[in-house]
């Protein structure tokens, strides 16, 4: 039998990389480069798709790799659109890579070459890349710096402005093509950009043609994405109500498409959310929904997160005991994940809850009296009008967007 | 007047709720990245005139 040429090795990669099946479509895709040919241009599109295959693996050093030989290669040869082609996918793999600035100028070539070569559907391409680079690096300096609450830094602002910026050029010239499925990634991802600078209607705005777009082509990943994306949005407006049955949509979906991390951050949303509408009994109900599947995926940081939120939701019911437990909890976890804030946090609650439960154990009886009607309440005889009196003091249900911007 | 124990819970909970740190983890969900995509069929099935039959005989009949 005749040995396998180039061609038929890399045609195998292609068919099996189109198939789902990466990992195999490497081994062929590598196989032949092994075997080598001195058609350039095929080299190229190897080369080209060993990078894709990778960027898909979450490999992105190889990606890298692959795609940056790809580039010397086009350059090499002279292929203008192999060459805008292959600066595109090198800075999507930089911008992953945390390499904005030189994402950046790929992303760039990538448009000035689809400009010169009038490609428009190309040209749309390198203005959405463009968009999420600046979109991650806003979003990268926002969360590494120590800002004061209610104000980005200007850079962070500026580089979000440029990514919708971005985004809104790519929407005129997809909309021109009647391209849906691009015009649904743009509204996307501007939607996002508007929530992070703060702009929650317009992001609701964007959400909303994006939850359209989905429906239109019965991508029910896109569907979730949105429902959660405006779930996310209500929350700052204020609107938790609404907030809530997006994000049962958004868990709806998570069960139907059988995802249990998303079902866990859909359970953890709506347990925030019902803790916002001071609805503990809700808010306890899914956050030990989120508890179960984080222990089931062996999420430690999820479970910790669940166990914070178990703790603060039975301490505003005052169920003291569970709320001691699950503050224990959260500090064993943290130590174990070396959470240093969340082990002081878990630290400062626990010595908070000590104090009241101490005071109401060592004091004389009538106090004992009043720690067990705190504890029928779990059966739900609690006292309502003292909690929803002592509850008025929380300034929860009137914090102003501006004031919960910067929660995260 | 309000017992201590009862007044240090009530400040426990008017304290735990609202926390900066509640959302923390609230997600964004974004689109995916779009990959520029070459194909060694698409290059032979141009040069080659649509034959890739062709293209590939003669490839072979050439190494």
């Amino acid at each position: 039998r005749m040995e396998a040429s180039c061609l038929e090795l890399a045609l195998e990669g292609e068919r099996l990389c189109k198939a789902g099946d990466c990992r195999a479509g490497v081994s062929f895709f590598e196989a032949a480069v092994q075997v080598g040919t001195e058609d350039l241009k095929t080299l190229s599109a190897i080369y080209s798709q060993l990078g894709n295959a990778y960027f898909y693996l979450h490999e992105y050093a190889k990606a890298l790799e692959y795609h940056h030989h790809d580039l010397t290669l086009a350059r090499t040869i002279g292929d203008l659109l192999g060459e805008a082609k292959a600066s595109g996918n090198l800075g999507n793999t930089l911008k992953v890579l945390g390499n904005f600035e030189e994402a950046i100028v790929c992303c760039q070539r990538h448009l000035d070459i689809s400009r010169e070569l009038n490609d428009k559907v190309g040209e749309a391409r390198a203005l959405y890349n463009l968009g999420n680079v600046y979109h991650s690096n806003g979003k990268n300096v926002a969360s590494a710096g120590t800002h004061d609450p209610g104000e980005l830094p200007d850079d962070v602002k500026n580089a979000l402005q440029k990514a919708a910026n971005y985004y809104e050029e790519n929407l005129k010239i997809v909309t021109e093509l009647g391209d849906r499925a691009a015009q649904g990634r743009a509204f996307g991802n501007l939607g996002n950009t508007h929530y992070l600078l703060g702009n929650f209607r317009s992001a609701v705005l964007a959400h909303e043609q994006r939850l359209l777009i989905a429906k239109e082509f019965g991508d029910r990943s896109a569907e979730r994405r949105a429902y959660s994306n405006l779930g996310n949005a209500y929350i700052f407006l204020g609107e938790f109500e609404t907030a809530s049955e997006y994000y049962k949509r958004t868990l709806q979906l998570a069960r139907q498409l059988k995802d249990r991390a998303v079902e866990a951050q859909a359970c953890y949303s709506l347990g925030n959310t019902y803790t916002l509408l001071q609805d503990y009994e809700k808010a306890i109900d899914y956050h030990l929904k989120h508890l179960v599947i984080a222990q089931e995926l062996n999420d430690k940081i999820g479970e910790g997160r669940a166990c914070w939120s178990l703790g603060n939701a039975y301490t505003a019911l005052g169920n003291h005991d569970q709320a001691m437990h699950f503050a224990e909890r959260h500090l064993e976890i943290s130590r174990e994940v070396g959470d240093r804030s969340g082990e002081l946090t878990a630290r400062l609650n626990l010595s908070d809850l000590q104090m009241v439960l101490g005071l109401s154990y060592s004091t004389n009886n009538s106090m004992l009296s009043e720690s067990h009607v705190v504890d029928n309440s779990l059966n739900g005889t609690r006292p309502r009008v003292g909690r929803r009196h002592s509850m008025e003091n929380m300034e929860l249900m009137k914090l102003t967007p501006e004031k919960v911007q910067n929660w995260n | 007047s309000q017992p201590l124990a009862g007044r240090q819970a009530a400040e426990l909970q008017s304290k735990v709720v609202p926390s900066k740190q509640i959302l923390h983890s609230d997600n964004m969900e974004m689109e995916p990245e779009t990959m520029e995509t070459k194909s060694v069929t698409d290059y032979f099935s141009k040069l080659h005139m649509g034959s890739l039959v062709y293209s590939c005989t003669s490839k072979r009949k050439s190494k």
